[in-house]
């Protein structure tokens, strides 16, 4: 089993009585009225610290995502905080869960960062490829939802190909046209970076991941079990079209808080945790799936995707420590509780690449520290075997030796 | 259930077309609620006339969408339609984004059409009075509270599908309905109509509720306008879903400017100064 740390990059000040006062942290949250960005600049430092803090602490990789124009989510742009990353790290590989391709014109944009990024960090990168949530893709940036899932696929198609050919060709596309298709740099890795698909529970999505042989994160934000049908829908799927049940052709995203019981989590994290849930995850219902956004067979197969949860569980209610705890949300206690509940997570979706939330909502530096630093010392070490029978074809392979940063001077004259 | 007919594209690709009733032929292009096995508009129509309602690409299968690139695709599409039909020089009534539809065939091939109406047209934008969102109302994806005077829909429009009525193929029937229509108008309904409606070349009649929350009375009357001797009506105690709120007083409406003219010879080479002035009085 691989751990990897994700950073959502929540900004930690919204305002309290957050439900009753806006209608969404998503898409229309005023900017100006709610965003400090003095405040921002510690925020955006001491995310970037914690990042790197993972890797000393022993995790594979480090997770960064694209949401726009949202509250719970401050990157816009997290190739920029992977090239931050880039630097300051050496060992982690740099899970970079965006770019949403379709939003991207043209979409060589993203093989040029993204081989900037594989290049830079001397070939750590894994290059994620979402369609991006309906609040991010259509209200945000005003993408069309009726083409967009073509449009994302026509892109993927063409950065795969502009890294495979290496040279240069005419791309003559429904959504984009080249005359000349040539990116530099070139990723580090042969062919490519590792692709990993963020789906939400959409059946195209399952197939099309089988037959390209990339790997598929269910980024749910409840909790393995509530995952489950998503899963068990991927898992259908890869043995109907032939593939193996390598657990490494799956990631899973799950809350996580170390403690030394369950109470002492519970007054760690439940302070974090009902500010996530309450205030991040705060998404105005119209947002969440515009028309063309969700294929027929999606809705007639009736899987909801993550967000689309959320806005069903919180629109009226508020949530608790306890329902979190109860309905496996999160999972929090002893190590040993964790490494328990994340055995069972093995068994029963078979996922080998666990991204992890150490730190979610307005967590304190800390806690944040302090959960990161168990989980790395007391819960991976007792789950390091899990599935090593598996090769993990998806993941980056090293090549060359990486470059630290240097202080580089000139002798004064 | 009217009946209806599958009519032949060019390029291969089919469309569904109802027809029913008898008298002068119109074309009713419909709205984002699609045509409903009992549509009261069309009953209504069709106590006078011939009307032919073609369904719009998408409502009943996405995939018909795959092609129509624009709204110049979808023009050509209803050229295909009307071709097909041997239809020329029509009387055509669109609602909604029907009547986007019905204005950018008349604006692109004008001599295709004699007649239009269009009732709470979509398909400009002004930035003085930007319009609600419609697809990012609450409940999810639920315009009703935005269409309707009462913030439902009536009784004979409230179920999306047909047959049968389980709540999967409701959900369906209004994801589809809303792409066909999203596909169009994402994320303004301006795909530069306005500096095609003076190509407009027939006998236009623009008409509008009164109460209507989602398309204000700003846009009805730049519709009018633009097109060259457009008539303008709006009726009283209805919102943009007029012809289904009040129907009566729609074709009430429209069989008047109809009988002032508009199927006859005379009318058509009268002003349309003159044809405004009959709507109005």
């Amino acid at each position: 089993m691989k751990f990897h740390w994700f950073h959502l990059m929540p900004y930690p000040y919204l305002p309290d009585r957050f439900r009753e006062r806006y209608p969404s942290v998503w898409v229309d949250l005023p900017a100006g009225e709610i965003y400090d960005p003095v405040k921002g600049h510690q925020v955006y430092n001491d995310y970037l610290d914690q990042l790197e803090f993972a890797e000393r602490a022993g995790f594979d990789g480090i997770c960064v995502n694209e949401h726009h124009q949202n509250g719970y989510g401050l990157m816009p742009s997290p190739n920029l905080m992977a090239a931050a990353l880039a630097r300051r790290t050496s060992k982690a590989k740099l899970i970079v869960l965006g770019n949403s391709v379709a939003l991207y014109d043209p979409p060589t944009r993203v093989a040029e960062e993204m081989a900037m990024l594989d290049v830079l960090s001397g070939g750590r990168l894994v290059s994620g490829f979402p369609v991006g949530t309906g609040m991010d893709t259509a209200f945000c940036y005003g993408a069309n939802p009726a083409t967009l899932r073509e449009k994302y696929r026509e892109g993927v198609e063409l950065i795969l190909r502009a890294w495979k050919t290496r040279k240069p060709f005419a791309f003559n596309g429904k959504y984009t046209q080249l005359r000349y298709v040539n990116p530099w740099p070139v990723p580090l890795q042969t062919p490519h970076p590792p692709i990993w698909i963020p789906g939400g529970g959409s059946i195209e999505t399952w197939e099309w991941c089988v037959e390209n042989d990339f790997l598929y994160a269910y980024l749910s934000y409840w909790g393995y079990q509530s995952g489950r049908p998503v899963m068990d829908g991927f898992w259908e799927t890869v043995e109907r079209l032939g593939a193996d049940r390598n657990p490494y052709r799956a990631g899973f995203l799950q809350f996580v808080g170390v403690a030394d019981n369950d109470a002492d989590a519970e007054r760690l994290y439940a302070g974090p945790a009902e500010y996530f849930y309450n205030r991040c995850f705060h998404i105005g219902a119209g947002y969440y799936s515009p028309p063309g956004y969700s294929s027929v067979a999606t809705i007639r197969r009736g899987v909801n995707s993550a967000v689309v949860q959320a806005s069903k569980h919180l629109r009226t209610t508020s949530v608790t420590w306890k329902h979190l705890i109860d309905d496996g949300v999160i999972i929090a206690g002893s190590p040993q509780t964790i490494v328990d509940r994340l055995n069972d997570m093995a068994d029963k979706i078979n996922v080998g690449h666990v991204m992890l939330l150490c730190q979610f909502g307005n967590m304190p530096m800390e806690t944040v520290l302090y959960n990161t630093a168990r989980f790395a010392r007391d819960v991976m070490p007792k789950l390091r075997d899990r599935f090593s029978e598996h090769e993990d074809r998806w993941w980056p392979k090293a090549t060359v030796e990486v470059q630290k940063p240097a202080s580089v001077s000139i002798a004064a004259e | 259930m009217f009946a209806s007919e599958i009519i032949r594209h060019p390029d291969g690709r089919t469309s569904k077309v109802f027809r029913v009733g008898q008298g002068p032929l119109v074309v009713w292009l419909h709205g984002p609620r699609g045509i409903r096995g009992s549509d009261p508009v069309i009953h209504e129509l069709a106590k006078r006339h011939t009307v032919v309602a073609p369904l719009a690409p998408g409502f009943a299968d996405l995939t018909e969408l795959d092609e129509i690139r624009n709204v110049h695709e979808l023009a050509l599409h209803y050229d295909d339609v009307l071709q097909a039909l041997g239809l020329d020089a029509v009387t055509l009534i669109g609602h909604s984004f029907g009547a986007m539809v019905a204005a950018e065939v008349a604006a692109h091939f004008p001599r295709r059409v004699a007649r239009l109406v269009l009732i709470s047209p979509l398909g400009l934008w002004q930035d003085q009075h930007p319009l609600p969102d419609m697809f990012g109302q609450v409940p999810y994806m639920t315009i009703d509270t935005l269409l309707w005077k009462a913030g439902k829909a009536i009784p004979a429009m409230a179920d999306p599908a047909d047959e049968p009525n389980d709540p999967v193929e409701r959900q369906v029937a209004i994801a589809q309905a809303l792409t066909s229509v999203a596909k169009f108008v994402w994320p303004l309904p301006d795909r530069g109509l306005r500096r095609r409606l003076p190509r407009i070349m027939a006998q236009t009649l623009v008409i509008a509720g009164g109460d209507d929350r989602f398309v204000p009375a700003s846009y009805v009357e730049e519709f009018a306008s633009l097109i060259r001797g457009a008539g303008m009506a709006i009726i009283p105690d209805a919102a943009h879903m007029v012809p289904y709120e009040q129907p009566a007083d729609v074709f009430r409406k429209l069989d008047g400017w109809i009988r002032a003219g508009a199927f006859s010879d005379e009318a058509e080479a009268a002003s349309g100064q003159k044809m405004r002035q009959k709507v109005k009085g």
